[in-house]
């Protein structure tokens, strides 16, 4: 009896693989702008939550020991990721700039 | 209120005990005190002393803080406190009979302070236990604190 | 189009180790005020309930109920709530309700959990600053 070939795709479906709608470049510049953006506003947000609990702290104020320490192991964390994120954007364009025309 | 809450607390309850400590060392010198105090132009003997314990935190002016949100803490309270340190007056004197007695009544009967030491070891075993209690839970405080100061070590 | 709208890498597990570590201190606190008070009269011990720290912390604070402007806005701070008293329990002739080898109990088996929760904290936050700075 005749074996028929196996194929894993069906020809149609290698249409449908395709992102449906595409983003244009701008449009990504644009949602890595808003990301970066949104990013630092959260580093500027755990920064002043970390500040505001370490000044309960001095005062004497209602607070918890564990949550100032976990506030500031945050406000460090989100920080070195906000740079790593700069670090690889900044190296990113170098690259480019690299590149010969 | 702070993070050291919890052992302001047992700081409370640790002065609490002792001062009821105390209060059974005095009782139990003047166990035959016949002279304590002149009522009257005559002598009286020693009354035995009792404390007075009291939660501390948990009345209206704290409950009203809390509600208001100045302060969260005192919904939990704040300790113990000694309200009084009272005479016992429901125990009667013992009465010794001793004609020979300085403080003799008419009858030959001298008015021993009304101190049983059997009671007062009894309490004072108990003062002991719960300040070791108290100690107890003072170091555990210590203990999580010192571990909470490791987060991201 | 993916939708990255806020650098969230502190939820699911740390939030809730954070939840946990809020009901252990709100517990230590009560334990201590109940052995503190082992000889008040009267006293009732106090426990802290579990579920009032699952929820999200937010809902956990009542505010107040106006009907005007004018009343004054007030909210019950979700800093340690959850507690209440036993109040039926009376274990000696003066009223008081403080079991002793129970709290004691509690006391061990809270310190343990405190600690077992700050090393899991810790340990999430160093591996989190670890990948981060692994990179580089």
């Amino acid at each position: 009896m005749a074996i028929e070939a196996i194929s894993l795709f069906q020809p149609n479906q290698i249409n449908a693989v395709q992102i449906s709608d595409k983003t244009t470049v701008s449009e990504a510049q644009h949602n890595f702008g808003d990301f970066l953006k949104n990013a630092i506003e959260s580093v500027n947000e755990n920064q002043k939550t970390s500040d505001v609990l370490t000044e309960k702290l001095i005062n004497g104020e209602d607070v918890e020991l564990h949550n100032v320490m976990i506030a500031s192991q945050k406000a460090s964390i989100t920080l070195n990721a906000t740079l790593e994120i700069r670090n690889k954007v900044v190296e990113a364009y170098q690259e480019i700039m690299r590149m010969q025309v | 209120m702070s993070i050291f809450h919890g052992m302001n607390t047992t700081a409370s309850a640790l002065t609490a005990q002792r001062l009821r400590m105390d209060v059974i060392s005095s009782n139990m010198a003047n166990v035959d005190t016949t002279r304590a105090k002149m009522v009257d132009g005559e002598w009286q003997a020693y009354k035995r002393k009792t404390v007075t314990l009291q939660p501390q935190g948990a009345n209206f002016s704290s409950f009203l803080n809390v509600a208001l949100g100045t302060s969260s803490k005192d919904s939990v309270g704040n300790g113990v406190k000694v309200s009084s340190i009272n005479e016992d007056t429901e125990t009667p004197y013992k009465l010794v009979y001793d004609p020979t007695h300085i403080d003799a009544n008419d009858e030959g009967y001298v008015e021993m302070p009304n101190v049983d030491p059997l009671r007062e070891m009894v309490d004072l075993i108990s003062a002991t236990r719960s300040y070791e209690a108290n100690v107890t839970v003072f170091n555990a405080n210590k203990s999580m604190l010192s571990k909470a100061l490791e987060i991201g070590k | 189009m993916i939708e990255v709208n806020e650098l969230d890498i502190f939820g699911g597990t740390i939030s809730n180790l954070e939840r946990g570590l809020n009901f252990s201190a709100t517990k230590q606190k009560a334990i201590a005020q109940n052995i503190a008070n082992i000889d008040t009269p009267n006293y009732k011990s106090k426990t802290v309930s579990f579920d009032t720290y699952l929820s999200d912390a937010k809902k956990s604070s009542i505010s107040s109920y106006r009907t005007t402007e004018k009343h004054i806005n007030f909210e019950m701070k979700n800093g340690n709530v959850g507690i209440s008293s036993r109040n039926n329990l009376s274990y000696r002739n003066n009223g008081n309700g403080v079991d002793m080898d129970k709290e004691q109990a509690d006391l061990a088996t809270n310190q343990i959990y405190y600690n077992a929760l700050v090393d899991r904290v810790s340990g999430k936050l160093n591996t989190l600053q670890t990948v981060i700075r692994g990179g580089s």
